[in-house]
């Protein structure tokens, strides 16, 4: 191999292992595969997938809800009511949907906005309509999973 | 032979530096512990002194620091629900005082543990906050969170 294919395998496998460690949930045993997006403002993709495994083993029943319902994780800026993230509804968002949240404030509540915006999914997919008020369901999701796995006494 | 000694011995002097700079690190006891901490806010220093006094005062606690917990993330504070599901609360700035009294001890609590996972969330200095009462509470909050970790992870209480 000359020396220019060595040094573009090398910089395909540091690429290769950029995209694994931040824009990519692999769980095989699990068979649960999320795409996380770049994010545009200096989040931390490595929270997210701490949140994710965090879920994996503190809640399963909603690991499996976010794994059935999420197929891409956005984390940008706050952008709801919430205080860090958004589930849009249109069309695109059948089958496995994407959510948008954001990690600025720690790990309990990265955990707790995607428990709220799976919610959010979930209630897509059931057919619920837009614009009725589902919120308050999402927000007793969130509030659970932080009651179920935050110990603190 | 000399020469590769001397990067061998650079190398390791970098590894120890950059793992000590990061985290608690601790080569006799194989004991290493990211701390993730604010760039501005954040105070390193002093959750290493919480642990070094974990280590002094209660070793069956450092042990179960060093296997069980991986990750000390300092945050603004604990989060022990979301006061948010009352929809008198939704969008607004809610104080300490109107909270139930679990999540106000939550909030006020040095440190707490994330069920599934080997973090645990230190509550960051206030300002103005006595910094030898803090250091007990953190110390005395490592000590009970590594067990939450252990607990968890292994089912059994010490």
């Amino acid at each position: 191999m000359t020396r220019g294919r060595w040094w573009a395998l090398a910089a395909l496998v540091v690429i290769l292992v950029l995209a694994g460690r931040y824009l990519v949930w692999i769980d095989l045993a699990n068979r649960c595969v999320i795409r996380i997006r770049p994010s545009l403002v200096g989040y931390d993709n490595t929270m997210v997938k701490r949140a994710l495994d965090t879920l994996r083993h503190g809640s399963p029943a909603d690991y499996r809800n976010v794994c059935i319902h999420v197929a891409t994780i956005n984390p940008n800026p706050a952008c709801g009511g919430f205080g860090g993230g958004c589930f849009w509804h249109h069309e695109g968002q059948k089958g496995r949907a994407t959510i948008d949240i954001s990690t600025e404030h720690g790990l309990i509540w990265t955990v707790a906005i995607i428990v709220h915006e799976t919610c959010h999914a979930i209630q897509y997919h059931e057919g619920r309509p837009p614009r009725f008020d589902l919120e308050h369901e999402c927000y007793n999701e969130d509030d659970r999973i932080m009651r179920a796995l935050v110990q603190f006494e | 032979m000399t020469r590769y000694a001397v990067i061998g011995g650079v190398l390791v002097v970098l590894a120890w530096g950059w793992l000590s700079a990061f985290s608690w690190f601790d080569a006799l006891a194989l004991c290493r512990v990211h701390l993730d901490v604010d760039l501005l806010e954040g105070d390193r220093a002093s959750i290493k002194q919480a642990i070094a006094l974990v280590r002094r005062e209660d070793p069956p606690a450092y042990r179960d620091l060093c296997n069980w917990v991986d990750r000390i993330q300092e945050e603004r504070e604990c989060r022990a629900g979301d006061p948010q599901a009352n929809p008198r609360f939704r969008g607004a700035v809610v104080p300490i005082e109107w909270l139930e009294p679990a999540q106000r001890r939550a909030r006020e609590a040095a440190a707490c543990y994330v069920r599934g996972s080997r973090i645990v969330v230190m509550r960051r200095a206030r300002e103005g906050e006595n910094p030898a009462t803090l250091l007990r509470e953190r110390a005395e909050a490592v000590k009970r969170t590594a067990g939450y970790s252990r607990m968890f992870w292994t089912d059994a209480p010490r």
